[in-house]
């Protein structure tokens, strides 16, 4: 499972091109990074970066609530993806630029994966929505 | 009542429901009076289509074929000034943090037209505007001839622009900029004393070349060029882009005013 881990992190690397979107460095580590398995309880589609929220168990048993910032909502539709493409209650796999502010809880998404097997590219720091080869575009 | 007055009343119906229904799915909606193959895909080489004055026609709906949020990905060597190389490896230092953009200030003109959102070309009598979705913004681009203006009292983010046509390229000059944008979000400068050229010319129906020439004297040591290419983009629409709505960066990164 590490094993897995790592090398779905490896494909996440090689895939995302990080640029200085947005401050993207400022406030993300791009060479940090975490897959998170966990169920949505809020979804903000907004400018200019969509935003959701996610309950994930840590290995304690404990609920943490963890912020992950997505792409713009203008790209992310183009891509075709909704406003309510995500809803709460959905179990997300995503894999995460960690914020440098370790007292936060908060990620940028490289990708985000349904519980169908689809899914997309989802940082606002570079060309988005292309799928690596363990992943389906999402469309819906 | 008649059957017809129902059936009547039937259409009507379905013609309010209709506009509707397309209004929520303007991505998808074939863009009216281009080429087509006979499968319906949009025949993006064919010719560039003409005005009634015979001149290219460049309304439409355009993207960066490649995106380029660091002008270094496009351009080889950018002559930076000794003054302008202090302030763009300050901003490397810090990490682009002090950025307008992420406070939803104004991009520099080069950025925002290489950004993964696209622009709109709308050509009127007297003025062609650029309409970007990145942040819902415009620029007026005056083309009745007018020359910029000698002296300005009131710099501005996008400065001033006319337009002209040489043969087939349009050709946009832009000065009075106050020099507060970024060029791009790497950092790189502007100043009050930039002039900007944009020469825009439609190869065919579906791709646009430009060059993007960066004359500022005190942030560059000679006048440098940006190339890009831009694909029309069909069946699509600009949408909103209220950058005000949700911004969380800043604070994040502790530069919120």
């Amino acid at each position: 499972m590490a094993k897995l881990l790592s090398a779905l992190i490896a494909v996440a690397l090689s895939t995302a091109v990080v640029a200085a979107h947005h401050s993207f460095a400022a406030e993300y580590n791009a060479n940090d990074q975490l897959t998170l398995v966990g169920t949505i309880t809020k979804v903000e589609w907004t400018n200019p970066h969509t935003w959701f929220f996610i309950d994930v168990k840590d290995p304690q048993g404990h609920v943490v609530n963890w912020a992950i910032e997505g792409g713009a909502p203008t790209v992310l539709y183009r891509e075709g993806w909704k406003p309510n493409s995500l809803k709460v209650g959905d179990q997300v796999t995503v894999t995460i630029a960690l914020a440098k502010d370790k007292s936060k809880k908060q990620g940028n998404a490289y990708q985000v994966k349904l519980p169908d097997g689809r899914c997309v590219f989802a940082g606002s720091s570079g060309p988005g929505g292309t799928a690596t080869d363990n992943c389906t575009p999402g469309r819906r | 009542m008649s059957a017809r007055r129902v059936l009547g009343g039937a259409v009507l119906s379905l013609v309010t429901a209709m506009p509707l229904a397309l209004v929520a799915q303007w991505q998808g909606y074939p863009t009216p009076r281009i080429p087509r193959t006979a499968d319906g895909k949009v025949n993006l080489s064919a010719p560039a289509p003409k005005t009634a004055d015979g001149r290219p026609d460049l309304n439409g709906i355009w993207l960066a074929s490649r995106a380029v949020f660091d002008l270094r990905q496009a351009v080889k060597d950018i002559p930076l000034s000794t003054e302008g190389k202090a302030i763009f490896d300050q901003r490397q230092a810090t990490q682009s943090k002090d950025d307008p953009s992420a406070r939803c200030l104004p991009t520099g003109l080069p950025v925002r037209a290489l950004l993964r959102t696209p622009f709109k070309i709308v050509e009127g009598p007297g003025t062609t505007a650029i309409l970007y979705e990145s942040g819902t913004r415009f620029r007026q681009v005056l083309t009745d001839g007018r020359p910029l203006p000698k002296e300005v009292d009131w710099a501005a983010w996008q400065g001033f622009s006319i337009g002209r046509w040489e043969r087939d390229t349009f050709v946009i000059t832009t000065g009075g900029f106050n020099g507060k944008a970024w060029l791009d979000q790497a950092g790189h400068p502007e100043s009050d004393a930039m002039t900007i050229t944009e020469r825009f010319r439609r190869k065919d129906f579906g791709h646009m070349d430009m060059e993007m020439i960066i004359d500022d004297r005190k942030m560059y040591t000679r006048p440098w060029s940006i190339n890009a290419e831009f694909l029309l983009q069909t069946d699509t629409e600009l949408l909103e882009f209220i950058c005000e709505e949700n911004e969380r960066d800043s604070a994040a990164i502790g530069t919120k005013p």
